[in-house]
């Protein structure tokens, strides 16, 4: 038997891919998932000043299931990493990661040799897509992550980057 | 509304709390044994966030040490700050200037405000509130700035070292202070409107989760929980240090014992720490910032030490082991949340989960500091 | 004064410790001929003294008033006196003195009229760590108590639930002895 040739789609499904992951990416509605010092940095990118809702994520949901992107804010303890582990098994797909801040990328102040009670870094075990380093990130950098994870789904950034002069 | 639970043949589930949750402000788990509405037994389950600082504090020499402080409460962080500083002056005998002094008041107060401010948007938070939120953390975000100017950090602060500060304050932040001062205390008639003499809140508080002395003196609760119950128990007033002894302020105590109670002490803490904040820039005297004759090497006479300070949550205290060496041979931290949230369990009895989580609310809660 | 108070209640409870006094004397002059500088001029005696080990210590140096080494049965009745005058429980903790074999107990008592801090201290053989729970008197000991056991394997008796607290449910270390590795 001579093997099949796959025919394209007759559906070209691009531009609609396009524009599911333009709304995607412009309404990612956040996990509160704050474990630490990080988690009232995340709060105040959600409050007045800082204002996260103007790029789409002001609604941060409790329940897993109604999420896109947990934002792991503070240090993932080994007593806590199962329950990380299950709340990202919950999420459904389309799913993102942001480690936020120094805790969340490599275990922060808290990773020293002889160390028992951290898990360092929370691309151990979730797939990471976004790092955001500081301790704690201003907000200003956690809303630079989340164009940055904006332009990772779409491919292409729709705000202005802030030049340092 | 309590339940007099007289029947232990009930039926009754397990209900989990946690350790994700929106209202227990950080990770704490609580295993709740229900009998529908009303809760049988309550056991916190903590380690969650157990991040070892006083193992750490065996791993660092004395100076490396000062950032941990800032990530147990950071929401007071100057505080933590300040009793780790005093413990370790007092250890080694050194003496800080006057202008360092009225200084760290001056910060550890403002501090004070900008996490009672959170926790008044948090709290209102879980009783299901949003608007206060966004208010407080406008004002939050002034005092950010002006610490923000002088310390370099937002959150966690790292601006007291052993003997004094690493930098002064200028013209800049008195002015700023003084403006901001004003203007918060035009918008706390705002607050008390809309939130205090809200009715909801009031039916919501008044009278629910009852603290009695004697609950108090067993578990060791202090600050505005204690206050709140009737006792007159503020480090600064009792146990003067630094030089709170040359401010004029009150102690807000309240007697009832009840969620209103403990609230109505934060409300007019504020206040307090704004007089006092106002008093410390109009007596600031000139002078170093930072004593003379520190050692770069410290390395504490051998023996225990014990330094408390008032955190904005209770009586915090660090206990100093030495041994002689540039490293703590041992380092304890008495958190004030984790004597405050050991009655809970006691206190919690017969409640509906709604008015629990009131008084959870209530006794503010931070838990890195619980778990440290 | 509440530190006399508790000072004349918590006296009999004090163990007895052995102190070493060195006293100098001055020597006889020394015969024609010698001429030993080494020690010429005095003799030095050192005789050991046996004394309740209930110090009043100094505040502004150490951070609290008294300070009291009890012996490890002793402690709830110290904790009944102390519960008696009003005084209420800071904190418990342990300290492992690896070098002398022995695991220190520290409690810590405040009182809310006067400004007395009472540490209480109690030394137990580190091989076999065990003393009485205060969690009868002072129910916050529970979890001061639980604390220890987690860090530093003290069976306090008589407690409750000493499963792990702040480590994870099936830790079976003690991380902060001195011999700890992770």
């Amino acid at each position: 038997m001579e093997k099949e040739e796959l025919q394209p789609a007759i559906i070209q499904f691009a531009p609609l891919d396009k524009l599911l992951s333009l709304g995607r990416a412009n309404s990612l509605w956040p996990m509160t998932f704050g474990l630490a010092c990080c988690a009232i940095e995340m709060m105040a990118a959600g409050a007045s000043r800082f204002d996260l809702s103007r790029f789409g994520a002001e609604v941060f949901r409790p329940s897993p299931r109604q999420c896109d992107v947990m934002i792991v804010a503070g240090t993932i303890t080994k007593k806590m990493a199962p329950a990380v582990k299950t709340l990202y098994d919950q999420m459904p797909e389309p799913k993102w990661v942001i480690a936020m801040g120094n805790c969340a990328i490599s275990g922060g102040p808290f990773a020293y040799e002889g160390q028992y009670a951290i898990v360092e870094g929370a691309d151990q075990f979730l797939n990471v897509d976004v790092y955001i380093p500081g301790c704690p990130p201003r907000p200003e950098a956690l809303i630079e992550g989340i164009l940055e994870l904006e332009e990772k789904i779409t491919g292409s950034r729709r705000w202005p980057r802030v030049e340092c002069g | 509304m309590t339940l007099e639970v007289v029947d232990k043949s009930l039926e009754t589930f397990v209900l989990n709390l946690g350790p994700q949750h929106p209202a227990t402000h950080g990770v704490l788990r609580v295993k709740l044994t229900m009998d529908g509405e009303y809760i049988v037994h309550a056991e916190p389950v903590l380690g969650y966030i157990h991040r070892m600082h006083e193992k750490m504090g065996e791993n660092r020499t004395w100076a490396q040490y000062m950032p941990n402080t800032a990530r147990m409460d950071y929401l007071a962080a100057l505080s933590y700050n300040h009793g780790y500083a005093a413990a370790v002056e007092r250890a080694m005998g050194i003496e800080v200037p006057e202008r360092a002094e009225y200084i760290r008041c001056i910060t550890v107060e403002l501090n004070r405000i900008a996490s009672h401010l959170l926790w008044f948007g948090a709290f209102v938070l879980d009783l299901g509130g949003f608007t206060p939120l966004l208010y407080a953390f406008d004002d939050r975000e002034q005092i950010l700035d002006l610490l923000e100017a002088i310390t370099g950090a937002r959150l966690t602060f790292c601006y007291f070292r052993f003997g004094g500060l690493y930098n002064d304050i200028d013209d800049d932040f008195i002015t700023g202070t003084r403006a901001f001062i004003k203007r918060l205390r035009s918008r706390m008639p705002m607050y008390h409107d809309l939130v205090t003499n809200n009715i909801i809140l009031i039916k919501r508080l008044k009278e629910i989760g009852p603290i009695s002395q004697e609950m108090a003196r067993r578990y060791g609760a202090t600050g505005p929980v204690l206050r709140g119950s009737g006792v007159n128990f503020d480090v600064r007033k009792h146990e003067p240090y630094s030089v709170y002894p040359e401010f004029d302020f009150d102690i807000p105590v309240y007697s009832e014992g009840d969620s209103m109670a403990r609230y109505m002490v934060r409300m007019d803490e504020i206040e307090q720490s704004m007089r006092i904040v106002e008093q410390g820039l109009d007596k600031l005297p000139e002078g170093p910032i930072m004593a003379e004759k520190v050692p770069k090497i410290l390395k504490p006479p051998k023996g225990d030490y014990y330094c408390a300070v008032e955190a904005a949550r209770g009586s915090f205290g660090i206990r100093l082991v030495s041994d002689g060496t540039n490293t703590p041979y041992r380092l304890k931290l008495r958190s004030p949340t984790f004597s405050n949230l050991s009655l809970f369990s006691e206190a919690c009895h017969g409640m509906i989960m709604a008015d629990a989580l009131a008084l959870m609310g209530t006794l503010d809660l931070v838990i890195p500091e619980i778990d440290r | 004064m509440l530190i006399d108070e508790i000072k004349q209640a918590l006296a009999n409870l004090a163990v007895i410790e052995k102190k070493e006094v060195k006293t100098e004397t001055a020597a006889p002059a020394p015969a024609e001929g010698e001429t030993d500088q080494a020690d010429a001029g005095k003799i030095v005696t050192t005789e050991v003294i046996e004394e309740p080990a209930l110090h009043q210590t100094d505040y502004a140096q150490k951070g609290y008033h008294l300070d009291i080494t009890v012996a490890p049965d002793d402690v709830v009745s110290a904790a009944k006196q102390l519960l008696k005058l009003g005084f209420f429980i800071e904190a418990v903790t342990g300290v492992d003195w690896i070098k002398e074999n022995q695991l220190e107990v520290v409690y810590d008592y405040n009182h809310w009229d006067e400004c007395c801090r009472v540490v209480v201290r109690t030394f137990l053989d580190r091989e076999k760590p065990e003393v009485p729970t205060i969690s009868e008197v002072y129910s916050g000991a529970n979890w001061h108590e639980r604390e220890t056991h987690d860090f530093f394997g003290i069976s306090f008796l008589g407690h409750p639930d000493l499963s792990p607290f702040l480590l994870p449910e099936d830790a079976d270390y003690h991380p902060l002895l001195k011999d700890f590795k992770a």
